[in-house]
């Protein structure tokens, strides 16, 4: 039985101004009931709490004390020049960019490539077939349904190879604080391979954000994608990321999640194998410290016999941060031969910082191998004292150590440059934290 | 000179008392053995002078030429000169030996007002060292000290004793562990520091590592005090009659 809640004032909020919102936001008639029943969808469960079983350690609706409004228009100037300042070392990875400022797409900003379309918002939501099935149980998913602005619909045909990444870029720009609801999809066809970089960035002097993003993510048979998502919006951002991914038969997934500092993240992932022999490997990184949480929640579906999933997580946390990782395994009563491992790690620099780590196991078939672990340790004062006898300052020793925690995960990254990127990143977090 | 005056160290917060009043002088130019029974303290003072923090000391002093290490942090001792090849030293899972080295001799450099090595040069330097010791480059490729086998451990922190250019050797049981071949590398190496300006403190629980590397003192350390101090021949008669002499007397 579901007790009714009162609505919070963000709620009241939200459903009064939605009708306004709506008639700003894109699509025909048709489109507009679509988001009228998510809407509705929405404030039947109305923001997720910590009543619900996974979002125990990320209670939305005390932490959403209003929503932003929705942008209404672009007219937020955005060069090149501060983009690319925003991004930082992101900038230099050689890839095709969509950029999206405040919601909307930026065709300026976006050198995009002939395989890559992107579909206006009614097409979005016509494509979205399991993200409909998602939007009831899904609070968050359902709000995106009802608000999405727009969004990159990649569409990878069968036997393509993308000689670059794509760079799909989420910008909060100006001085307003505004609710920013994406809605991407990348499709790899058959035999396809490609990288698509999500990269969440604030504007130097603009409000950060709130975001509530989609991204559904269907990989056919045999086909290989490399998602990485780098968040940079800092502690006064406040951000959902939904992903949804479905695996094809001999399909590989490979995800890395780098989220370095944010006032409130959730990244939850929604993995299924729907063909046997796939290979999924999410990872990454959570990097907090002020009273910035970070939370990582994932669901892996291993509906098919044969499949492989593997998790690292880790997370570097200093003074009252928080990170969560929670990580679901099922494994369906026909799925033999599962291989599936989790692991979750957390280096604590500070007393008040806390992890809180949360692996569930449901196997319902006999013959698979599964297996989670989770760590929580310190600095090692031993590791610390070598280093320091052999000439190197506290700070760099401190800052080597922890490099070496994250490194760990970052070694999931297999191409070399982005790797280098997302390296620097950590190391200039790291540096940020003695200034 | 390294001067260790009525030396007493504890473990740290309150615990118990290892080090109990050793009085000890090494001038330049020499090298002394220590000698004594497991568990009497020899890797305590080893560390102690080098800085670990796990150790206070509560009262006397360790003078390295004429200015007390006590209040210095281990890396800013390391700056004064001292190096402290360990008994068993760390592994550093996700460091490059390459990158630790570096950045050990680079700190190091720079505090002591020498010019940092750009990475090319160092590359050399180091190479040329790594050579002298057997250490191969797929070692230095690897992170420092994980999966390495005992003797690749010891080879490596002479490597870094090498480079990192000290004053003031402590070896806390460099030669543990050690097959003959190593053991010769290890104290060619060693000897290599020997010279007018720097001391030596080789501490071993075996007179064997003496033959290559012959002390002009040695000295028996049990209970934490300095029991017994002769020429190198007092090694030799260890050897024969072992530590009994010195188990019963507890302080
Ligand atoms: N950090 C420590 N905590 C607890 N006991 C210690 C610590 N360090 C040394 N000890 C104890 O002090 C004594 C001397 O140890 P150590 O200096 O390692 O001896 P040695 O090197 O001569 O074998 C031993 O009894 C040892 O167990
Ligand atoms: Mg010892």
């Amino acid at each position: 039985m579901t007790v009714a809640m009162i609505k919070t004032k963000a709620e009241q909020g939200l459903a009064a101004d939605f009708a306004a919102w709506a008639r700003d936001l894109p699509g025909s008639a048709a489109i507009g009931k679509l988001r009228e029943e998510a809407m509705a969808a929405f404030e039947r469960s109305g923001l997720p709490h910590r009543r619900i079983e996974a979002w125990k350690y990320t209670d939305l609706r005390a932490a959403v004390k209003a929503f932003a409004p929705i942008a209404t228009t672009d007219d937020v100037e955005v060069s090149t020049a501060e983009l690319d300042a925003a991004l930082g070392r992101l900038a230099t990875i050689d890839a095709d960019r969509m950029v999206f400022v405040n919601g909307r797409h930026r065709p300026n900003l976006s050198t995009a490539k002939p395989q890559v379309h992107l579909f206006t918002l009614g097409e979005v939501l016509q494509t979205g077939g399991s993200l409909a099935g998602l939007s009831d149980s899904e609070a968050m998913v359902a709000l995106n349904g009802a608000l999405a602005s727009d969004g990159a619909v990649i569409d990878i045909h069968d036997g393509t190879t993308l000689a670059k990444p794509i760079l799909i870029v989420m910008v909060a720009a100006g001085p307003m604080a505004q609710l920013n609801s994406l809605r991407h999809v990348i499709k790899l066809g058959a035999g396809a391979t490609a990288t698509v970089i999500e990269a969440h960035v604030v504007l130097a002097g603009a409000q950060a954000s709130q975001s509530n993003a989609v991204l559904e993510v269907a990989v056919a048979d045999a086909a290989s994608l490399t998602h990485i998502m780098v968040s940079l919006e800092g502690s006064a951002a406040t951000r959902i990321e939904t992903v949804v991914a479905t695996l094809g038969a001999g399909a590989n997934l490979k995800s890395f999640q780098l989220t370095v500092g944010c006032g409130l993240a959730r990244n939850q992932t929604f993995a299924r194998f729907a063909g046997e022999k796939g290979k999924l490997d999410i990872s990454g990184l959570m990097l907090g410290r002020g009273r910035e949480h970070i939370d990582t929640t994932l669901v892996i579906d291993h509906a098919v016999p044969g499949c492989e999933s593997r998790e690292l997580f880790k997370a570097v946390l200093d003074d009252a941060a928080r990170a969560v990782f929670q990580g679901k395994v099922i494994v369906r009563p026909n799925a033999q031969k599962t291989d599936g491992k989790q692991m979750a790690k957390a280096l604590m620099l500070s007393e008040a910082c806390e992890f809180d780590s949360k692996p569930e196991l449901e196997i319902y078939a006999d013959d698979v191998v599964c297996g989670h672990g989770a760590t929580v340790a310190e600095i090692d004062p031993g590791m610390m004292f070598y280093l320091r006898s052999r000439g190197i300052p506290k700070d760099e020793a401190r800052a080597m150590l922890i490099e070496s925690f994250a490194g760990e995960a970052l070694e999931k990254i297999e191409d070399a440059a982005i790797r280098d990127v997302l390296s620097e990143i950590v190391r200039n977090w790291l540096v940020a934290g003695h200034g | 000179m390294l001067e260790i005056k009525d030396l007493h160290a504890r473990i740290a917060d309150g615990g118990a008392e290892i080090l109990k009043g050793i009085t000890l002088t090494v001038p330049k130019g020499e090298v002394h053995a220590i000698m004594g029974p497991n568990g009497s303290g020899k890797s305590t003072l080893a560390y102690v002078i080098a800085g670990r923090a796990d150790y206070e000391v509560t009262s006397g002093d360790i003078l390295w030429n004429g200015a007390s290490l006590l209040g210095s942090s281990p890396d800013e001792r390391a700056a004064a000169g001292v190096f402290l090849a360990f008994q068993y030293p760390m592994e550093i899972p996700g460091v490059s030996t390459m990158t630790f080295l570096r950045t050990s001799v680079n700190a190091t450099r720079k505090k002591r007002g020498q010019k940092e090595y750009s990475t090319p040069e160092f590359m050399k330097v180091a190479r040329a060292a790594a050579a002298h010791l057997d250490v191969k480059d797929d070692m230095l490729r690897r992170a420092l000290n994980v999966g390495f086998s005992g003797g690749e451990k010891k080879r490596m922190e002479v490597l870094q004793m090498a480079l990192l250019e000290p004053t003031l050797c402590v070896l806390d049981e460099t030669d543990s562990g050690l097959d003959i071949d190593a053991i010769r590398i290890v104290s060619e190496g060693a000897n290599k520091l020997r010279g007018p300006d720097k001391a030596m403190l080789v501490i071993t629980h075996y007179q064997r590592l003496l033959n290559y590397i012959t002390p002009d003192k040695v000295h028996v350390l049990a209970h934490g005090r300095i029991q017994k101090t002769g020429g190198k021949e007092l090694a030799l008669d260890l050897e024969k009659t072992g530590y009994a002499e010195f188990s019963g007397k507890a302080a």
